[in-house]
């Protein structure tokens, strides 16, 4: 066959065996990817709303997803809110989870950031920001305490701890909260947030 | 997310070349004269705000749609290469005196992890087609920020005494370093 | 000029021709996945995955891809492994997955792999392809392992996750920036052709 001829066959042999595998490969870990990220969300919201016993999405948006919490006998217990939005580097994933009347945060767990190692990194830290951030009350909205205290029991009930020397990665994690929150009450007065039970 | 903030986001804070780390091949290649580093700067920019609509057109109108996200790569980087030679033809028809100023960094384009970066970026970022155009034009004015400004401190460097070992790359890399240090204080300019 | 032998082959990767430190190859991925040993590790075995697999593929079949199309076959064939690569890291090793992020897709324009298929699988024997890739993958790895070594040691002093250096030693936190992977880089290329250098005055 002349030089023109070859040169589509063996590209399209070419293409068509590297389809072929990589539809194989494609089908092999299609399931197992999804599976590790219902996991991860279902770990979250297990924790930020404990003693979850089943979930369903209610509000399903680009960065923010609200899903329905509910226990044993299927009932609303509350709401675990899913929320991206900018931190100080780069992207913060959240998920923080409240009672059914959206008037207190029960805890928050960080997912995905970027922020300056050994610094801004520490929202992820029990020790040095989360457990600030567990039985907040959140009718006022969420306020940033500064300078930082040492012990929950200085914080008023609608404040949160920054973390020394990572003011700004405390207070987008914070903007990302309120932001949602106004977000969630919206969607919940609209009546939104019954979505499929 | 707002145009502008994006547009600052890409251009400064998530710098191309010194915070993604990617183009440096041609970063440290081309960076040693002013002039080529502004033709190289403007060619990535130029493909890569292409790229940005091409890339997201194929993943939102053909890939997800069929749930081929596992065709990604291969789609993207036959896109990418196919795109390339296009535009050089394109080019050199069109505008001659734009060939000459750009054209011979197009090839060079194609394994500039920059362009390939883009288009996984802004896939993972999942903005919607404005915000990846914008996103697309702003890291190649980063990457060209990026690149003129080593070629000014280069062509500066040419005249100093820099020790044998690190004549070249060992200094270029050093001096990104610092520059590297210094985009870092655009951390957190985003409200 | 005298074939090299097979020992010849592998080593040359190592130091020699080393993609990094000589080639100046494969930098993009050398300076982004480094913060952290294990990160350096993954993303090295993911590129020799897709180097050793596609050098094999491209010297078996050098002789059937037409010259025209022999860089878009070659394109075509590093990026199925390296969505192989991607897709099976992102099953079974998450956490990995996602700290590599957009890094493993971006093996495919890793100049390294396409480098060592037009320069030497589209030439050689496959026996002497297999082995060069596996050298060049040594060698890349041992890069990747340098560097991220330096880099996770003084910018957390741990390794691998490990508290190595105790309560007295204060991180310097810009090694796991962009800023000190580029300044480490830096240093190690310069330390690799002074010791370049000064064993060739030694042998002239």
């Amino acid at each position: 066959m002349n030089l023109y001829t070859r040169m589509i066959v063996v590209l399209t042999v070419v293409g068509l065996i590297s389809g072929a595998c990589l539809s194989v490969v494609g089908l092999l870990t299609r399931e197992r990817i999804e599976l590790n990220r219902q996991k991860e969300i279902e770990e979250a919201i297990g924790t930020v709303v404990p003693g979850t016993k089943s979930y369903s999405a209610a509000v399903e948006e680009k960065d923010l997803t609200v899903y329905k919490a509910k226990g044993e006998q299927d009932n609303l217990i509350g709401y675990a809110v899913y929320a991206r939005g900018t931190g100080f580097q780069d992207i913060i994933t959240l998920m923080f989870g409240t009672d059914p009347d959206l008037d207190k945060i029960n805890s928050l767990t960080i997912l995905e950031q970027k922020e300056t190692p050994g610094l801004g990194a520490k929202i992820t830290d029990g020790q040095a920001f989360l457990q600030f951030w567990e039985d907040r009350e959140i009718n006022q909205g969420l306020t940033l305490r500064k300078p930082a205290v040492d012990t929950k029991e200085e914080l008023a009930s609608s404040e949160v701890n920054t973390i020394t020397g990572a003011t700004i990665s405390s207070q987008k994690v914070l903007d990302i909260v309120n932001f949602s929150l106004e977000q969630v009450r919206s969607l919940k007065n609209q009546g939104k947030l019954e979505g499929e039970d | 997310m707002e145009l502008l903030t994006i547009l600052i986001l890409s251009i400064l804070v998530n710098n191309f070349v010194l915070y993604y780390f990617l183009g440096i091949c041609p970063f440290l290649g081309v960076s040693k004269k002013l002039d080529s580093a502004v033709s190289m700067g403007l060619a990535v920019t130029f493909v890569m705000t292409i790229t940005a609509v091409v890339s997201w057109l194929i993943n939102h109108l053909i890939l997800i749609p069929n749930d081929l996200g596992y065709l990604q790569i291969v789609s993207f980087i036959l896109v990418i290469a196919s795109l390339v030679q296009l535009v050089e033809m394109f080019i050199r028809k069109i505008s001659p005196p734009l060939y000459q100023a750009l054209g011979i960094y197009l090839p060079l384009i194609t394994t500039n992890c920059a362009i390939m970066g883009l288009a996984l970026l802004a896939a993972l970022k999942n903005y919607n087609f404005i915000t990846t155009v914008v996103f697309g034009f702003g890291s190649g004015i980063g990457f060209t920020l990026a690149i003129v400004l080593m070629a000014g401190i280069r062509e500066q460097l040419e005249l100093a005494d820099v020790p044998e070992p690190l004549k070249g790359a060992g200094i270029a890399l050093i001096v990104a370093g610092i520059m590297a240090l210094a985009f870092t204080g655009f951390s957190g300019m985003i409200q | 000029m005298p074939a090299k032998s097979i020992g010849q082959e592998y080593m040359k990767g190592l130091w020699a021709e080393n993609p990094v430190f000589r080639q100046l190859l494969g930098m993009c991925p050398t300076l982004a996945v480094t913060n952290a040993v294990i990160n350096g590790i993954a993303m090295g075995l993911a590129t020799s995955f897709v180097l050793i697999l596609s050098s094999l593929v491209v010297a078996s079949i050098k002789k059937l891809i037409p010259n025209q199309v022999r860089i878009a076959s070659y394109i075509v064939i590093i990026a199925t492994f390296v969505t192989i690569a991607d897709r099976f890291m992102a099953a079974f090793f998450p956490p990995i997955s996602k700290a590599l992020g957009p890094y493993v897709p971006l093996i495919v324009v890793n100049c390294i792999i396409l480098g060592r298929q037009e320069a030497f699988a589209s030439k050689n024997s496959v026996g002497r392809s297999l082995v060069d890739a596996m050298g060049m993958s040594t060698g890349f790895i041992l890069a990747l392992l340098l560097l991220s070594s330096i880099r996770e040691l003084l910018g957390a002093g741990t390794f691998l996750g490990y508290q190595v250096l105790g309560e007295w030693f204060k991180p310097w936190i810009i090694m796991i920036l962009p800023a000190g992977a580029f300044i480490t880089l830096g240093i190690l290329l310069g330390l690799a052709l002074f010791i370049e250098m000064k064993t060739q005055r030694g042998r002239a």
